[in-house]
């Protein structure tokens, strides 16, 4: 049988190479993503290991406060234990160390390098003199030599920068701080440094000053983020922390091994990496399952067609379990070669993905390919697990197939779908059910992503049921307004309703995620519109052209309020602190200007007279919580530690409406907070002026802050657009490759299709059918297969955006919006991919030689 | 009748073959299958075209029908010289001038046996002459089986139905390749005596490959072929004188 195995692939080889696409493709992105995601966090474990390399022990504070979405933020410590910590017997020396959230360069044109809202980082450090403590090293650069900073106004920069953006030791260069005092300053350049072997952090860019100096920009006198320490020769880092604990002995400072510290940072970046590589692993597993419709499909088409061969060999006396295993081996050739393919092209697509986020400013150091073993493993047990489990069902119908086949004519398929459709409605509903239970009873996502799958598998079990009747319905104008060839293509689209529904059902995957992503993106969208209609009073608005969490330095807001003309320009700092140990966001204005520029929607007690040491909460968390007005709340900022502050106030819009359950006033901020930095700046003009006459002027400001981008209310509206639609993007071009290998399969179901009925288009073909008639009827067929898939995705995605986007009301997501036009537009697009995936098949079809194709058996 | 109609060409010959060839293969395996063929066959009349296995029966009728393609020589379809049409002109001549009937799967499965008597009609975009349409269906007794798919048909109405299509078009020539080869005897007679009247009453001119004959003393005329040459011809056959001729073959 092994020896029939192997004739039977190398016979269909045609046949099964489409079906190799679709798992070399799905292969391909799982195992590129894990290799391009294990070469960066190598690389990044190896850049920290050698950059910690000389830390043996680390001195921080003990005070973190959790962040609702970014991460945690830790309190600093006085200058005055380094001469402590250096006191100790095992130190050999000791360093304090002051990371400046921000310190962006500005470039030649004074436009700010790097995105510290969200972009490329804007790193500051003080210099380290203690050579062992400094990850950073000096090199040469431009002809000229480097030196450390050494006074004020000096600055040493990253070796990516100077190439990125074209400076040279000596130059002048100014760099912008969240420092009201500081917002921006000049320095002179007195050094390059390479960190580690790169020639920056990931794409981020360093500003590197004295240790005074690092403290004034970032308005943090005498103050630390953390100290260094190096040990003496022959003392353990445990023991030196334990002699550093001993020394100091107090409870808000912690000191932990260099160890711990590389291990921490490593952590970090695997955390981060962790989210990117789930990510890209549910759209290659989307792809894989998509490419398992294609197996069966092809798989089962394939039995069809050679069950008088098949059913042969059983007449010749193979077992039903021969003819089983037959089939089963053929699948798992097919899977274990395209699965080594896949793995082979996945190393080609981690160094392009490598390339591309180059290009996106996240570079990732040159090292070698890291291609754990496991990597192997995974990607091609998935790919070859895939292929058999796919080619199960068909394979168990082979063994079915009676010797006396044989002496019929043709594979016919008539089995009954009563069964079938049984299973289907059962899985499709267990789904549905799933799919809510996960959205709107338990949060859990896992069980969102089974009860997608179920539904999936459900509709496409359903899907021959429904096929016949849809498909004729879809080709109705088709005889009037093709002819004959539009009659044929009808009927042939509906002739075996399984094929087509599994064929359909491959496309209707990666249609029904991109309706759903496309009908997220739009109620955001409108959500977001609403709520700016309904907060914002404003006239304008100061933003990050990046987004909303660009920092501005405090003058802009100071300098646009003494334009004449502007009546309030109410500045807006975000904050992270906890509330009962929980991490949550905190918004902060001018309360007493608020009512001009926000609705925040007061509900009670006085939120547009709100004190320091108040603190004004939501409706919904208030009513959540049961908290009374004037109630003490456990909070914690991340500098001050621990500092209850009273409820002072209660609004109607929070976090559901797009802003915060927690605001706080100006005053009230800048006491708890050290880095002042303002997020946006909203601007209310004088009764009787026109924006158009302002606004000039305020835009003239904000050019001198870089990132400051001027917009009334259409303009922000457009401008969270543009960056949902960047988002949008993105998943539509991961979902491409889902959409792709479904178009393989509408092409290979052709082919198929096309050699099944070489007979049937011969005698078209000799009793006066053009070649242009025929491939105008197989290119019908396919629009008829891709169309019904699309509406039946269409139909799937709108539920599924339906769910998701009325779970996420409490999110923010108030209003559904199903965007009729766009959708539409899907579907036509997949109507002009099926013209794609026909233009084969059809050229083929209608290149058939006649006499050859009615002489066929 | 309308025969008149039907035959607009004043050639006498409704198709004809000059010093026709065809061969295939090189070398010590060169065959010819057609070795210098001259043949005419004449407009309302019924030629059948008899042989042993082998003899290039079926591939004068295919190069007749523009199916195949000559090595040399020439075919002409009334006054049109097939032999020097494109693929696209012998598509037209095939849909609009020429009717077929094979020996088997002559009907699309997807189609009712009222559209596949339209098919070429169809796929020409025109319409059927009604009358005539009606006067076929009635004749070959296939009125009641129209909405019927290929599936629900016997052999002997599929034929039939095919007979049907091969006429309703009115083609200057109708070939048949072994029509009655899968069926009994008595379907067989049904066929081949409406083929005959089609041709005796209506006018029609039908060539027909068959090694049965039976079948051949259906026709007004027989042309024996052997080696790729003709190698005699009959008029007005009888069974039992096809069959003494072809027993002079050896086969």
């Amino acid at each position: 049988m092994l020896k029939i195995t192997l004739r039977g692939l190398v016979a269909h080889k045609l046949r099964f190479l489409l079906t190799g696409i679709a798992v070399v493709l799905g292969v391909a992105f799982v195992s590129g993503t894990l290799v391009f995601t294990d070469t960066v966090k190598k690389t990044f474990d190896s850049l920290f290991s050698s950059v910690y390399d000389g830390t043996d022990a680390y001195v921080r504070s003990a005070s973190v406060v959790k962040g609702q979405f970014g991460p945690s933020q830790r309190g600093r410590i006085p200058e005055t234990l380094v001469s402590r910590v250096e006191g100790v017997d095992g130190a050999a020396a000791a360093e304090g160390q002051v990371n400046i959230q921000r310190a962006q360069f500005l470039d030649k044109k004074g436009k700010g390098i790097g995105d510290p809202g969200q972009g490329a980082p804007t790193l500051g450090f003080n210099w380290n003199t203690v050579r062992q403590l400094n990850p950073f090293t000096l090199v040469s650069y431009g002809g000229k030599s480097s030196r450390p900073p050494a006074a004020a106004h000096e600055v040493v920069m990253d070796l990516g920068t100077a190439k990125a953006d074209h400076f040279k030791i000596g130059d002048t260069v100014t760099v912008s701080f969240n420092n009201a005092k500081v917002p921006k300053d000049s320095f002179r350049i007195v050094g390059v440094a390479k960190f580690g072997d790169a020639d920056r952090p990931a794409g981020a860019t360093v500003a590197l000053f004295t240790l005074a100096e690092a403290q004034r920009v970032n308005g943090t006198p005498d103050q630390l983020d953390g100290i260094s320490v190096a040990a003496k020769p022959g003392v353990g880092q445990a023991e030196l922390v334990g002699q550093i604990k001993s020394a100091i002995d107090q409870r808000d400072v912690q000191v932990i091994t260099g160890a711990k510290l590389i291990k921490e940072q490593q952590n970090q970046i695997e955390q981060n990496l962790g989210f990117f590589t789930t990510f890209l692993l549910i759209f290659a597993i989307i792809a894989l399952f998509v490419g398992s419709f294609i197996i069966v499909n092809t798989f089962s088409i394939v039995i069809a067609q050679r069950t008088r061969e098949l059913a042969l060999l059983r007449a010749l006396g193979a077992s039903g379990r021969q003819v089983r295993i037959s089939v089963l081996g053929e699948a798992l050739l097919v899977g274990a070669v395209s699965s080594v393919i896949g793995v082979g092209l996945g190393l080609a697509l981690a160094i392009g993905l490598r390339a591309v986020m180059g290009a996106f400013g996240f570079e990732v150091p040159t090292s070698d390919l890291v291609v754990k073993p496991s990597t192997f493993v995974i990607s091609i047990v998935l790919g070859v697990v895939v292929t058999f489990a796919a080619a199960l069902l068909p394979a168990r119908r082979a063994a079915r197939i009676a010797p006396m086949a044989a002496l019929r004519d043709s594979a016919v398929e008539s089995r009954q779908l009563g069964r079938r459709t049984t299973i289907g409605v059962v899985i499709a509903v267990l789904g549905a059910v799933l799919l809510l239970i996960g959205l709107f009873g338990t949060s859990n996502i896992q069980l969102v992503g089974a009860g997608v799958f179920g539904l999936f598998i459900g509709v496409a079990l359903l899907g021959p049921v429904i096929a016949r009747p849809v498909g004729r319905a879809l080709g109705w104008p088709l005889p009037r307004w093709r002819g004959m060839p539009g009659q044929l293509a009808r009927e042939n689209a509906v002739r075996n309703p399984r094929r087509t529904a599994s064929t359909a059902a491959a496309l209707m995957i990666g249609v029904a995620l991109v309706g759903l992503i496309t009908i997220f993106a739009s109620s955001l969208k409108l959500s977001i519109s609403g709520q700016i209609d309904q907060a914002f009073r404003g006239d304008l608005v100061v933003v990050g052209d990046a987004g909303p969490g660009a920092s501005f330095s405090p003058a802009m807001a100071e300098r646009i309020a003494k334009v004449p003309g502007v009546a309030v320009a109410n500045p807006l700092r975000f904050g992270a602190f906890e509330v009962n140990g929980s991490g949550q966001f905190l918004l902060a204005s001018r309360p007493g200007e608020l009512d001009r520029v926000f609705d925040l929607a007061p509900k009670q007690g006085d939120l547009y007279g709100l004190q320091p040491n108040q603190i004004a909460v939501s409706k919904k968390v208030f009513d959540d919580k049961h908290w009374k007005l004037g109630q003490q709340l456990r909070t914690k900022f991340p500098e001050q530690g621990a500092a209850p502050v009273t409820i002072g106030a209660v609004f109607g819009r929070g976090q559901r409406e797009g802003l915060s359950d927690y605001f706080m006033s100006l005053d009230g901020y800048d006491k708890r907070f050290s880095q002042i930095a303002d997020s946006q700046v909203y601007i209310a003009l004088d009764h009787g002026t026109s924006i158009k006459d302002v606004r000039p002027k305020i835009e003239a400001i904000a050019k001198q802050f870089p990132g400051a981008k001027v917009n009334d209310v259409s303009g922000l509206k457009a401008q969270f657009e543009t960056q949902i639609d960047q988002i949008l993007g993105l998943v539509f071009a991961l979902l491409f490759l889902a959409i792709f290998i479904a178009l393989l399969g509408i092409m290979n179901t052709l082919l198929l299709s096309i050699v099944e009925r070489t007979r049937e288009i011969g005698l078209l073909r000799a009793v006066g059918m053009s070649r242009k008639q025929v491939r105008t009827s197989v290119r019908w067929e396919s629009i008829i297969v891709a169309v019904f898939g699309a509406l039946l995705g269409l139909v799937l995605g709108i539920f599924f955006g339906w769910a998701m986007v009325t779970a996420l009301h409490d999110q923010g997501f108030t209003q559904l919006s199903i965007p009729g036009v766009q959708l539409v537009i899907v579907v036509v697009l997949a109507a002009l991919a099926g013209v794609l995936a026909a233009a084969y098949p059809a050229r083929r079809a209608s290149r058939f030689d006649v006499l050859a194709a009615i002489s066929t058996e | 009748m309308s025969m008149s109609a039907s035959v607009a060409v004043p050639s006498p010959a409704a198709a004809r073959a000059v010093t026709a060839s065809k061969v295939y293969g090189e070398g010590e395996a060169l065959v010819h299958a057609l070795d210098q063929i001259s043949v005419e066959f004449a407009a309302h009349e019924f030629t059948a075209i008899m042989g042993p296995s082998g003899s290039g029966k079926s591939t004068l009728l295919h190069c007749l029908a523009g199916l195949d393609r000559l090595t040399s020589g020439q075919v002409f379809i009334g006054d049109v010289e097939i032999s020097a049409c494109n693929e696209k002109q012998l598509t037209l001549i095939r849909r609009d001038r020429i009717g077929f009937v094979f020996q088997s799967f002559n009907l699309i499965p997807t189609l009712d046996a009222a559209e596949n008597i339209t098919l070429p009609m169809a796929l020409a975009g025109r319409k059927p002459d009604r009358a005539w349409f009606d006067q076929i269906v009635g004749t070959l007794a296939i009125g009641d089986r129209l909405t019927h798919r290929p599936s629900e048909l016997s052999g002997g109405q599929q034929q039939r139905v095919a007979v049907a299509r091969a006429l309703v078009s009115r083609p200057d020539l109708i070939f048949a390749d072994e029509p009655t080869g899968n069926l009994d005897s008595r379907a067989s007679g049904e066929i081949l005596k409406f083929m005959r009247d089609a041709v005796s009453q209506l006018g029609q001119t039908i060539v027909m490959v068959t090694h049965d004959p039976s079948a051949a003393s259906y026709a007004d005329r027989v042309v024996f072929l052997a080696d790729g040459k003709i190698v005699d011809e009959m008029r007005e056959p009888t069974a039992d004188r096809v069959l003494d001729r072809l027993k002079q073959f050896g086969g």
